[in-house]
This record gives structure tokens, C-alpha cells and sequence, in this order.
């Protein structure tokens, strides 16, 4: 299975809900919608716990993180947080491809090559809506389940590392990690104020 | 009280702590009120020995949504999201925290997503114990080392001005801002102790 097809998914109904992306090369993919509510590239391993943040803040929007198997890896004790707080609101797609891709040779296997299923640590953290996929239909399945349904979600698609580019990528996010908190918060507060 | 928080709460908050010690139900007051004045509305902590007083008053009265985290760092991480989506978040942790906490302090900094921090122990006074020196040696040194504004509390009468006025900062430079809490302001602590 193909990163970006359910990365393309996975905007096709996103709607402008804020995303936080962990570091890795998804950040590419989901520049292409170019988001004003996205924080790219946050440092390991706190996509989640920000995206977490954002959900109980903000509890009438869907918020989403997408997590890479290393970076969840890094930091899982905040599944039992979400666990202890059930936003319903919160959506986690990790993307495991069993390696840090972006490190390197990109050769070094995560421990999911070992046994480790970030799915079953969801479940005994507390998650109860969690889902691994394996192929492109079931993860366009599961992800719709997560955008339509309550959560909160974690689905785990399990990738292919085919998607490792041979030559460096350029610097084409929108916007610059420095720029980022001021444009996601300016965009954020616009939003809440036309509502009242 | 927060819809999410299951925390159970106790009747007099200044008769909770370890045995022996009692908290100034005066300091408490003041920090609660801080926060309301300066329109904190969302807090995380990880329960520490220092501050417990402080979240289980917090719990108690509401008006905060208060919860609680597994780790340090990832509580500044929810702070910060807080933040994002328009909330004024403050996060409440051991001095230790702020050494677990560097990355996401900095990336704080740099992207411009603040919160405040208060902080239990420090690095000079009333630290008693052997087992808060590794304590003692980070909180104050990261902070310095990503300058990071801080103040060190020493008497009870300026926490709610501290607090005000560490929100003005935040808000105004969009920068974390340390508020360390040694024993003494928040404990009745005799001196032989």
C-alpha cells in the first residue's frame, strides 16, 4: 500500500480540520492542499500530544495527527491520556512502514518489524476505535469510519517504503516551521470569531 | 468542574500532601485566582508532590479545564495545541518536567506557540532532599539556556500578580514563560524541616 493514495483520502474529507504531521515525508503529500490549520513537521514525538491539545481545546472540530510508527513509537504514553479523556473529536492515522525512512540509508527497522503492534498498544492504553489495514481499500474504509463516526481513532496503515525519494527533496512545504504557529493561530481565531 | 475530569477531589485541599506538611491554603487561593484573572482556561499537569495543592483546588472550584498527563513534555505539547486553537493554557509540573521538556520548549519558541509553565522546586532554595538534585540542576538551566523568561516566586503575596503579569508576556512576546514555586511559598514549612 502507497502512503500518498491514503494521504489522498485522508484530505479528500479532511474539510480544513487542523492536522498536525509528524516528521517524514508525508508532510509533501498534504502540502498540496496547502491547509492554513497545519503544523508540519513537528518535532518527534509530539504530534499527537498537540493534536490531543487542540481536540480538547476545541472540541467542535475534528483535529487530526498523522503519526509515522517511529515517531508514535518515540512517545505512546499518550494513547493512555487520550485513553483517560476520550475526545470524540480526534482522529490518529499512523503510517507504519517498519523503517525511519528519512534517516539515512533509511535501512534501520522500527521495533513494528519486531512484533510491536501500535494497534494493540492503543487497545490496551484504552482506545476502543482502532483499526490495522493492509491494503488501499480497507484503509479508505477505515479512515471514512473515523471521519464520520465518534472517536477517538487510531488507524495503523501498514506501507510500503517504495515512496523514499532517491534525491533530496526540496524545501516546497507552504510555510515555514517558524511562520507556522503564528498563521495556524491567526487562521483559528478568524474562524472562531466569525462563529460567535 | 471540566466534563472530562474524573480526578476525585478533596474537601479541604490544604490538608492534602505528605504527612507533616501543610499547604497555605492562602497560596493556593492566589494561584486559582492568577489564573482566572489572567483567563487561563486550560491547564494540564502531571501530579507532583509541590503543586498537588495547587491542581486539586483547580479541580475543586473549575472554571479551568484541567487534566492531567502521562509525561511532562507531552503536557506542554497539549498546552501548546491549547494554544493554538484560541484557549490560554498553563501547564503545571515538577522542575524535572522542564528538563523532559526542552524540545518542545523550543519548538514552542520558534514557532510561536506559548504557554505558561509553573514550576514546582528551583534551583537555590528550600530543596531538602537528596533525591531532587537532578531537579534542581535542570528547570532553571533549560530555561536559561533557551531564554526562556523566568520568575522565582518567594513571597505568597505576589502570585497573582506574577501569574497576570507572566500572561501579558506570553501574550505579548509569544514567548513560554517559568514560574518556579520553591517550598516555602506554598507549604507551611517550620524551619527545622
Amino acid at each position: 500500500m502507497n502512503r500518498t493514495d491514503v494521504l489522498r483520502h485522508i484530505t479528500s474529507l479532511r474539510n480544513g480540520d487542523p492536522m498536525i504531521i509528524s516528521p517524514g515525508l508525508a508532510n509533501y503529500a498534504i502540502a498540496e492542499a496547502d491547509e492554513p490549520l497545519t503544523i508540519y513537521n513537528m518535532d518527534m514525538p509530539y504530534a499527537t500530544p498537540m493534536a490531543l491539545g487542540m481536540a480538547l481545546g476545541w472540541s467542535t472540530r475534528r483535529v487530526i495527527s498523522i503519526e509515522g510508527d517511529g515517531s508514535l513509537l518515540a512517545g505512546p504514553g499518550v494513547l493512555s491520556t487520550i485513553a483517560r479523556y476520550q475526545p470524540k473529536n480526534l482522529l490518529i492515522f499512523v503510517f507504519d512502514n517498519g523503517a525511519y525512512l528519512t534517516t539515512g540509508s533509511g535501512k534501520a527497522p522500527t521495533a513494528t518489524v519486531f512484533g510491536t503492534d501500535i494497534e494493540q498498544l492503543g487497545r490496551a492504553a484504552g482506545l476502543k476505535n482502532t483499526r490495522t489495514v493492509h491494503d488501499l481499500d480497507a484503509a479508505k474504509s477505515a479512515v471514512s469510519a473515523a471521519f464520520t463516526e465518534p472517536g477517538p481513532w487510531l488507524v495503523v496503515a501498514k506501507i510500503d517504503k517504495q515512496d523514499r525519494p532517491t534525491e533530496r527533496r526540496p524545501h516546497s512545504l507552504p510555510m515555514y516551521v517558524y511562520e507556522a504557529g503564528l498563521i495556524f493561530h491567526r487562521a483559528v481565531l478568524q474562524e472562531r470569531s466569525a462563529k460567535k | 468542574m471540566s466534563k472530562h475530569q474524573e480526578v476525585k477531589t478533596q474537601a479541604s485541599v490544604a490538608n492534602t500532601g505528605k504527612a507533616g506538611v501543610r499547604y497555605r491554603q492562602k497560596a493556593l487561593e492566589s494561584f486559582y485566582e492568577g489564573f482566572r484573572a489572567a483567563g487561563i482556561d486550560f491547564a494540564v499537569f502531571l501530579p507532583d508532590s509541590m503543586l498537588d495543592g495547587v491542581e486539586q483546588l483547580m479541580i475543586e472550584r473549575g472554571g479551568i479545564d484541567t487534566y492531567q498527563c502521562s509525561r511532562e513534555d507531552e503536557g506542554v505539547a497539549m498546552a501548546m495545541g491549547a494554544f493554538l486553537v484560541g484557549k490560554r493554557p498553563v501547564a503545571l509540573m515538577e522542575g524535572s518536567g522542564i528538563g523532559m521538556s526542552a524540545l518542545i520548549l523550543a519548538r514552542g519558541i520558534v514557532q510561536k506557540t506559548p504557554t505558561m509553565l509553573i514550576i514546582g522546586h528551583n534551583s537555590t532554595l528550600g530543596e531538602r532532599y537528596d533525591y531532587h538534585g537532578a531537579t534542581r540542576l535542570v528547570a532553571e538551566p533549560v530555561l536559561r539556556a533557551l531564554d526562556i523568561p523566568h520568575h522565582v516566586l518567594f513571597d505568597p503575596g505576589d502570585i497573582r500578580t506574577v501569574i497576570v503579569e507572566a500572561q501579558a508576556t506570553i501574550e505579548g512576546q509569544r514567548l513560554p514563560f517559568g514560574v518556579l514555586v520553591p517550598s516555602h511559598v506554598i507549604r507551611e514549612i517550620g524551619e527545622n524541616r
